[in-house]
């Protein structure tokens, strides 16, 4: 029997290299080959005569929606920006590294002091993304396979995704009121918890901005996964079949290798999405919100408009925008994409 | 001729990019040139309907009279009037006329994006004896500096619930603090689920009006009369913070699970006859009242003015019962229709006019013909216009928008210490000392 499963294994590694190369652009033991660039002969050396001009507006958009904007962004985080000076704001009063020095050693008495959000920000984003990717695996497994309903209960999987998040949020603030939400309600009903239990203030207020979260956003794990669940060919479910695999083995040989790389992009996408998420916590909590639901985003809002810092909220946000460039180029580096594009 | 399309292509997707988005930027200039007036207001959630007709009506008068149109925006939160603000004011576009409370005109002012009203702007909009004189205190930092026109009042007063009252044997509201904990814990029923008065530590601004008051009241104030320091972290700042905390804390009279309520759970627990008194509301509570359980039940009256265990106030103590509250108008500084901006102003503050609102909306007229007519009809009424001519003006300083901020986040944290039994009336005093810290760093 140890034999039979040992040979199982070792046919699954096999059929699993095989089906990964089929669906990477490129092999990853397959060295990138080595682009050699005749010498320049004008621009048709260059760019092989393609119209690269065609470019342009795209570059133009860019500078101009992202560049620029960005640009700006970091001039104001070295100034002192407020109330008074936010009419001229491009002669308002340099201060240097000032607002980065008070972003990450000052508190402040509105919410948590900006070190204090990112760890909440951080802790919120991981785990949301730790506790939706299970769950959008599993309910994209139970709907890939051809039965009557599914694509009833494909659309229903996708109702948390599509309600926007104003409405989520608001849905879940009237749950998670203490005494009168339905969250307490069943909880003293299953002898729990007090029925007075707070959810929108003190250390609870995280889990019940992480709770929502996973509810209105299990579904893009979903719609990932099932998009690569549909690119594995069905000759590899039959070949893991004749060879015995059972659906577990074929779960942890077959389906979840595969989804590799599109589960790692979701898992990144997802990370930065929740890691930005502004709208949940500002409609469940409000201004201020309690410090265990800070979010840097909020925090980032509340510095910038509501107390007329924006100097400092420019500087958080630089902040934010050099962390969360972090994962990202981790992961083009893993995928090596460059190197994929290039060759 | 022959073209080279390689060498002309990215001239002319530059020009093609760059002429739309000259278009897209010059859009909002060319229709303000076109006669149309852009008015930004607060949107009535409690009567969209009639506000949609209001806009009707007085944009079609406008055009009559003028031949301009109204281009109207709405904001539906102080969150919101504030972007839209600051966008308008950093890119020099958005409305020509913009609508905010009273105490968010000075740092409206600070930001030297409205146009300072001179004699002409005044004559063209009634002239100042058309308005309150108390309502003006709020106008600009100074008579020569008046930046807004006073649209509606709006004085803040305290309802409460005439069936509570008879229960526990009350025969009239409260004068003092002493007196209202009192009634509040006689009109107290835990087991029914009913209190004598109601707290929203985790509103944004209900908690900085209710300390600022009992701090007036004993004699403290915010900011020093010079504008120049913060004194958010007095004793009688402290006590004003603890007092209202004592409320949940020590005399049991409010809801003890209240703590994240914000201003609307506080009205909804009156209007559900959980609640004995409801301070710091105005009439615009009516409407949701009416068609509640307690409609017909309420009453409203002035707050106390006399601070907690005592019978008369401080020498120095102020009778503050209400901020100088209410809605104006001003005009941005880069209106290119200015000249319609003061007829359109003119034209909503006419008695007729503010009659009409106060009747539809529940607002107070800032009209002084239109107050003193509805007064001599109504004795409540005239109870707030009254109220109104007594109001305390808040200091006249561009930090105050960020001070009621910054004292917002002292009640949430005090009320998360409350919901996690981990409060301390000590934790009071070095809140508000960083509260201090922080505005005193933006006073200029």
């Amino acid at each position: 029997m140890e034999r039979r499963d040992a040979r199982l294994g070792a046919r699954l590694a096999t059929l699993e290299v095989t089906n990964m190369s089929t669906i990477q652009p490129l092999p990853e033991t397959i060295p990138a080959p080595t682009v050699v660039l005749r010498p320049e002969r004008g621009r048709k050396g260059i760019f092989g005569g393609r119209p690269m001009w065609l470019i342009w507006p795209s570059i133009f958009l860019l500078v101009v929606i992202i560049g620029i904007p960005l640009l700006i962004a970091i001039y104001i985080s070295f100034l002192n920006l407020d109330q008074y000076t936010l009419r001229s704001w491009i002669s308002a009063p340099w201060v240097g590294l000032a607002n980065y020095v008070t972003a990450l050693t000052s508190g402040s008495v509105v919410g948590a002091s900006a070190v204090a959000s990112l760890g909440v920000s951080l802790a919120f984003s991981l785990l949301t993304t730790l506790f939706i990717t299970p769950i959008g695996i599993l309910a994209a497994l139970t709907v890939n396979t051809r039965y009557r309903g599914r694509t009833l209960v494909r659309s229903l999987y996708l109702v948390p995704y599509v309600i926007p998040t104003f409405v989520t949020a608001l849905v879940w603030r009237q749950m998670f009121l203490n005494g009168t939400g339905l969250v307490d309600r069943f909880l003293a009903a299953i002898h729990v918890a007090n029925i007075n239990t707070y959810w929108l203030l003190g250390p609870n207020s995280f889990w019940a901005m992480v709770i929502a979260d996973v509810w209105a956003s299990w579904a893009f794990i979903y719609i990932m996964v099932l998009a690569g669940l549909q690119s594995i060919s069905h000759e590899v479910y039959e070949a893991a079949d004749v060879d015995g695999a059972n659906s577990w083995q074929k779960l942890t040989r077959v389906v979840l290798p595969q989804l590799r790389h599109i589960l790692g992009l979701a898992l990144l996408l997802s990370t930065l999405y929740h890691f930005n998420n502004f709208t949940l916590p500002f409609v469940m909590f409000g201004t201020p919100p309690p410090i265990q639901a800070d979010v840097l985003p909020l925090n980032i809002y509340v510095s910038s408009f509501q107390l007329f810092n924006f100097g400092l909220g420019g500087a958080m946000s630089v902040i934010t925008l050099i962390l969360m460039l972090i994962p990202g180029f981790l992961y083009l580096r893993a995928l090596r994409l460059g190197e994929v594009t290039a060759s | 001729m022959k073209v080279n399309i390689r060498r002309t292509g990215p001239w002319l997707s530059l020009l093609m990019l760059l002429s739309l988005v000259l278009a897209a930027c010059g859009g909002g200039s060319s229709s303000s040139q076109g006669q149309t007036l852009h008015v930004l207001i607060g949107y009535n959630s409690t009567y969209p309907t009639q506000q949609k007709q209001w806009m009707q009506q007085i944009a079609s008068e406008f055009q009559k009279a003028n031949g301009a149109t109204i281009a109207w925006d709405t904001y539906s939160s102080s969150n919101e009037e504030q972007t839209k603000l600051q966008t308008s004011i950093v890119s020099g576009s958005g409305p020509d006329v913009f609508s905010f409370g009273t105490t968010f005109v000075p740092t409206a002012q600070a930001t030297k994006g409205f146009t300072t009203l001179t004699d002409q702007d005044w004559k063209a909009v009634g002239g100042k004896d058309r308005f309150f004189q108390q309502q003006l205190t709020m106008s600009g930092s100074s008579p020569n500096q008046l930046i807004a026109v006073p649209w509606v009042m709006r004085p803040f007063a305290m309802a409460y619930n005439k069936d509570l009252f008879q229960k526990a044997g009350i025969t009239a509201p409260p004068t003092t603090w002493t007196q209202f904990v009192q009634d509040a814990q006689k009109m107290t029923d835990p087991s029914a689920g009913v209190y004598g008065a109601e707290i929203d530590p985790s509103d944004t601004f209900d908690p900085w009006k209710i300390w600022w008051m009992f701090a007036e009241q004993m004699g403290g104030s915010f900011i020093s009369q010079d504008l120049k320091t913060a004194q958010m972290n007095t004793p009688e700042a402290v006590q004003a913070v603890k007092f209202w905390f004592d409320w949940a804390t020590t005399y049991k009279i409010v809801n003890p699970n209240a703590m994240a309520w914000k201003t609307g759970d506080a009205l909804k627990a009156f209007a559900n006859g959980k609640v004995g008194m409801q301070i710091m509301t105005t009439t615009t509570v009516t409407p949701t009242l009416q068609k509640s359980a307690v409609a017909g039940k309420y009453a409203f009256a002035p707050m106390p003015t006399v601070p907690y265990g005592m019978q008369q106030r401080p020498a120095n103590g102020v009778p503050a019962a209400t901020i100088v509250s209410g809605d104006m108008l001003a005009v941005a500084d880069y209106s290119n229709v200015k000249d319609l901006a003061f007829k359109f102003i003119n034209l909503v503050t006419e008695y007729q006019h503010q009659i009409q609102w106060t009747k539809t909306f529940g607002d107070l007229p800032a009209n002084v013909q239109a107050a003193n007519n509805l007064a001599s009809t109504d004795p409540q009424t005239a109870a707030f216009i009254q109220a109104e001519q007594g109001a305390t003006p808040t200091p006249f300083t561009g930090t105050w928008g960020p001070l009621e901020v910054a004292l917002a986040g002292v009640s949430s944290k005090l009320a998360n210490e409350v919901a996690t039994n981990r409060y301390d009336p000590s934790h009071i005093k070095p809140l508000l000392d960083q509260a201090n810290q922080q505005i005193q760093g933006q006073l200029h």
